[in-house]
This record gives C-alpha cells, sequence and structure tokens, in this order.
C-alpha cells in the first residue's frame, strides 16, 4: 500500500486518489464505499433469499396438491420457515380455532379465513422485502453524494489555482480528478442498487401474488370444507 | 441482521477490495498521459526571398573542415588575408577533439604524432584515403584539427613512415589517424576530406570569393524569378502565337557570363502544359521565349551567386498573356 501511496498523480489508482483528496471529498468517498459494499451485500442476501423461496414454494405447492390430509401435512410442515407454508399454517390455525366451538359461524369464518391468511402473506411480503428501501435510497441519493463530492473538490483546486496564480494544466488536473472521482464512486454505488431495486421489486411482486393465490385457494378448500361439515 | 445478510457483506466487501486493489495495481490502468505531449518545434525566420540569405549559410559550412588543412605553413599566407572569418571557426575544433582520436586508436599509431614531417606528408596522405575510402571520412575531419594547432618538427618522418607503413594500411582508422597527422605542417590542400570539398578548395586555390559548390535551392528559385521578372518587358512584347500559347512551360537552359550577358544562346530542354490545342506552336513558343531572354540580354543579377547559380541556370518559362 505504501508503493501505491507513494505513486504519481498521473495515475488512476483509486487509493492515490483517495489519499490526494480533501477531507469533506475523503468523508464522501468512503461513506459511498460503504453504501456500495451495504448494497452489494443487500444483493447477494436477496438472490439467495428469493432464489430458496421461488424453489421452495414450488416444492411446497405440489406437495400440497398431492396431499390428501391436510391435518398430516400441516403437521409435517409446521417448523417450516417458507412464506407459503406460514400463510398455510395460518389459514389452518384460524380454521382451527373457528372450528372448535359447537355453533361455526360459516360467514365470519370465511371472513377470519381470509382476512387472517392475507395477514399472514402480507406480513411475509413485508419481511422479504425489508432491505429494498436501502437499494432505492442507495440507488436515488449516492449519485447526489458523489457529486456533492466532485463540486466541492472543484471548489478546493479553483482556490487552489487562485492561490497559486498559475493556471496550468497540471495544477488543475489532479484536483479535479480526484473530485470526479467522488462522482465515479457514486455512479459505481448507484447503478448496481438502481438495476437491484427494479429486479427485486419485480421479484417480490411475483411472490406476492404467487402467496395470494395460494391463499385463495386454500381458502377455497377451507370454505368448500364448511360447506361440506353442515 | 440475519445470517445471509452477513454472508453477504463479507461477500460484497471481498469483492470491493478485490476491485480496487486490481485497480490500485494498475490492471486497467490508462496509457501514461506524458505521451500525448507535444514537443516543441524551432522556427526560424527567414527572409521571403533568397536571393542573399541563402548564400553566406552555405559558404560558411565547409570552412572549419578546411582550416586545418590550409593552416600554418607555406599556403597560409594568402588565405587569412582573403577569408578572414576562416581562423575565426579554425580554434574552437582543436580544444574538443584531441581527446577523441586517442582511444579508439591501437598503439602503433600513438608515437607518431610528435613525430610527422611535411616531407613524408604527401606521400601517406595519398594512401590514406584509398586504403580507408569511406569510414574514415568522419573520424579524419576531427583528427586533422588536432594537427594543424601544432606544427611540429621535420625530424624523422621517413623512419617512421618506412616502419609504419604496413600497419597504416591495414587497420583503416588507425591508417587514416595517422596518416592525417603525418601530412598536418605542410598545409596541403590534399588532406583526408578533399572529395568531400574538392570545388571549395579549388576556389580557394584560385583566389575567387564565392566558396559555395552550389546556391542552394531556395536561392536558385530567387534567381528563377528575377530572370522572369527582367525578361517581362520583353516578352510583353513578343506577339501571341495562338490560343492557349500561355498554357506552355518552356524550360529554358541559359548559360551566362559573369556581367550579365547570355554566354550562349538559350537551349529549349523540354516543355510541358502542351495539350491538343496549343500542339501545333509549342516550337514556336519555345523560341519566343528563346528569343525575348536574348532580347532582354544583360541581366542584373546577385554577383555572388554566379558560380553555380545563375551562370547555368534553367528557368521555367511562361510567355504572359
Amino acid at each position: 500500500m505504501e508503493l501505491i501511496a507513494n505513486a504519481d498523480a498521473a495515475t488512476l489508482s483509486p487509493v492515490a486518489l483517495f489519499l490526494q483528496a480533501d477531507w469533506v471529498v475523503k468523508a464522501v468517498m468512503l461513506g459511498l464505499l460503504a453504501a456500495s459494499i451495504w448494497t452489494w451485500a443487500i444483493i447477494w442476501s436477496f438472490i439467495r433469499r428469493l432464489g430458496r423461496v421461488r424453489r421452495e414454494t414450488e416444492r411446497f405447492e405440489s406437495d400440497y396438491r398431492k396431499a390428501a390430509d391436510i391435518d398430516a401435512f400441516h403437521k409435517a410442515e409446521a417448523e417450516s420457515a417458507l412464506p407459503v407454508a406460514r400463510v398455510f399454517a395460518a389459514g389452518v390455525a384460524e380454521w382451527r380455532r373457528s372450528t372448535a366451538g359447537r355453533v361455526v359461524d360459516r360467514e365470519g369464518t370465511r371472513e377470519r379465513l381470509a382476512t387472517a391468511m392475507g395477514a399472514a402473506a402480507a406480513a411475509e411480503i413485508d419481511s422479504l422485502s425489508d432491505r429494498l428501501n436501502v437499494l432505492a435510497t442507495v440507488g436515488s441519493v449516492a449519485p447526489f453524494v458523489g457529486l456533492f463530492g466532485t463540486v466541492w473538490g472543484i471548489m478546493r483546486s479553483f482556490t487552489a489555482i487562485a492561490s497559486q496564480n498559475n493556471s496550468s494544466l497540471a495544477v488543475v488536473a489532479p484536483g479535479i480528478a480526484e473530485a470526479l472521482f467522488a462522482t465515479a464512486i457514486g455512479l459505481f454505488a448507484a447503478i448496481p442498487a438502481v438495476i437491484a431495486y427494479n429486479r427485486f421489486s419485480h421479484s417480490i411482486n411475483r411472490v406476492e401474488a404467487r402467496l395470494n393465490r395460494f391463499a385463495d385457494g386454500f381458502h377455497a378448500t377451507l370454505s368448500r370444507q364448511l360447506d361440506s361439515d353442515r | 441482521m440475519e445470517r445471509a445478510e452477513k454472508v453477504g457483506l463479507g461477500v460484497a466487501a471481498a469483492g470491493h477490495v478485490l476491485l480496487f486493489g486490481l485497480l490500485s495495481v494498475g490492471f486497467l490502468a490508462t496509457p501514461n498521459p506524458l505521451k500525448l505531449e507535444s514537443k516543441p518545434i524551432d522556427i526560424s525566420l527567414v527572409d521571403e526571398v533568397a536571393l542573399e540569405s541563402a548564400s553566406p549559410a552555405t559558404t560558411e559550412a565547409p570552412a572549419p573542415s578546411e582550416a586545418p588543412d590550409t593552416g600554418p605553413p607555406e599556403d597560409s599566407a594568402p588565405v587569412p588575408a582573403e577569408a578572414p572569418p576562416e581562423p575565426v571557426p579554425a580554434p574552437p575544433p582543436p580544444a574538443p577533439t584531441p581527446p577523441r582520436p586517442v582511444p579508439p586508436k591501437p598503439e602503433p599509431p600513438r608515437p607518431a604524432p610528435p613525430k610527422p614531417a611535411p616531407k613524408a606528408a604527401p606521400a601517406p596522405a595519398k594512401p590514406a584515403p584509398k586504403a580507408a575510402p569511406k569510414t574514415p571520412a568522419k573520424a579524419a575531419p576531427k583528427a586533422a584539427p588536432k594537427a594543424a594547432p601544432a606544427p611540429a618538427s621535420k625530424a624523422p618522418p621517413s623512419k617512421r613512415r618506412s616502419s609504419l607503413a604496413p600497419p597504416n594500411v591495414t587497420p583503416e582508422r588507425a591508417g587514416s589517424n595517422a596518416a592525417s597527422k603525418s601530412n598536418r605542417p605542410r598545409g596541403s590542400l590534399l588532406g583526408d576530406d578533399f572529395r568531400k570539398s574538392l570545388a571549395t578548395s579549388a576556389d580557394r586555390g584560385t583566389g575567387q570569393t564565392a566558396r559555395t559548390v552550389k546556391v542552394s535551392a531556395t536561392a536558385v528559385a530567387g534567381l528563377g524569378d528575377a530572370i522572369a521578372r527582367q525578361v517581362q518587358p520583353c516578352a510583353n512584347r513578343i506577339p501571341n502565337p495562338g490560343p492557349g500559347a500561355n498554357r506552355i512551360r518552356s524550360k529554358l537552359r541559359i548559360r551566362m557570363d559573369p556581367d550579365g550577358s547570355l554566354a550562349a544562346r538559350p537551349v529549349l530542354t523540354g516543355q510541358s502544359g502542351v495539350d491538343e490545342e496549343n500542339r501545333r506552336y509549342a516550337q514556336r513558343v519555345g523560341e519566343l521565349a528563346a528569343a525575348a531572354v536574348i532580347q532582354c540580354a544583360p541581366y542584373k543579377l546577385p554577383a555572388e551567386l554566379y558560380k553555380g547559380g545563375w551562370e547555368d541556370i534553367i528557368i521555367n518559362y511562361r510567355l504572359p498573356g
């Protein structure tokens, strides 16, 4: 690192550019770098989580369609943390609570089942899309933060010109280069964040639609059961 | 933060460190901008017409290489009188040169410098250039100046020559060096570089002022313009032989005497611009051009450019109109 730090100003080494910069620009760069790391961490975890959810949901739904006994199936899947399993568990729990009494209010039970499963689905979607707001924030704000660092750095290099009474490119260039580096990092953080935000909100919408479809189907099954129990 | 996010954070941090490390090492380095710098260009301002200006430049060049040859002895008397600038360029060369001939030389030539003689000189001078035809061209002029400032004793030339004659011939470098040293006191014009400036040395010998072998191209162009200007009044009186005649450019070889009059009738050496329309009177145009040159005969041209300049000049002439 020492060697790189001593590199001449003409190189485009990020470390050299960082070390030459003003402390404000340095703070901006560090913040943007942290934002970039955090963005990629979120992207990584989202890819893993959404992929797993999609695969397991398919497996769960095919198992559910094949299952002969819903009580046994519920017992088998009781421990699952899958969103669709949670929705299913919420429906089963509400069914049991509503049909435990001697008198069963069919309309009330149907309403409660729909509400319970809808709430469970919404909660699952909420927890799934937890970090999505970070991506949105980084994507929209990082370029401006980088631009702030650039403006600040260019202001500094202009004052350097004024104080040296020398406007040659050699005086101006390093300051402007290091200032523009702030914008570069801002874009570096923002572009993946924006892409990932759009991609993941689309994926989560699909997951939500799938959950709702499952909830509707299960609600229809339970509703039929209510009618036949009469 | 759950586990997946911790793993993601680690992966992202590692990726960033890797990327910035690569950037720092220069994996994606841009080409060095210093290569794009433009070098400053030397600009020298010269006169527009080169009639006077080009000549002195050409005379100065040969002078330094010749000075040592004509230096101290018998021939020296006339030279300084007629060419005062020569002594000036001559002294500087001796100072830097002495060390140069020494290192490349093998042992045999070493003893030579103190002993060389004027009488022996002419003999070795001739074999040397022949033995070392082209390569010593550079070494010789450097060695020569050294000889000049030290007019040496005349003592053992014959002995030295007889003993050293074989080595002189075989190693080209050494031979030429030794030869140039041996012939220095005589001040002969027949130096090692006599081929380089044959015309110049001849001029000097006859005491002429113009020393240039050849007048520069710009000067010749200026002479051509000057002649064309002076021919113009006569050419204006010539009737136009036909349409398109003024597209023909005739090359006239003109030979003149130093006083500006023609030494011979101008010779038509070629024509350009001849096409279907004016082919019929191309010959006539050439004759008319020659006639115009003859009519305006005594030309006023710079005398210092006579030799090699307008003594025998080819001009490209076009009839007016």
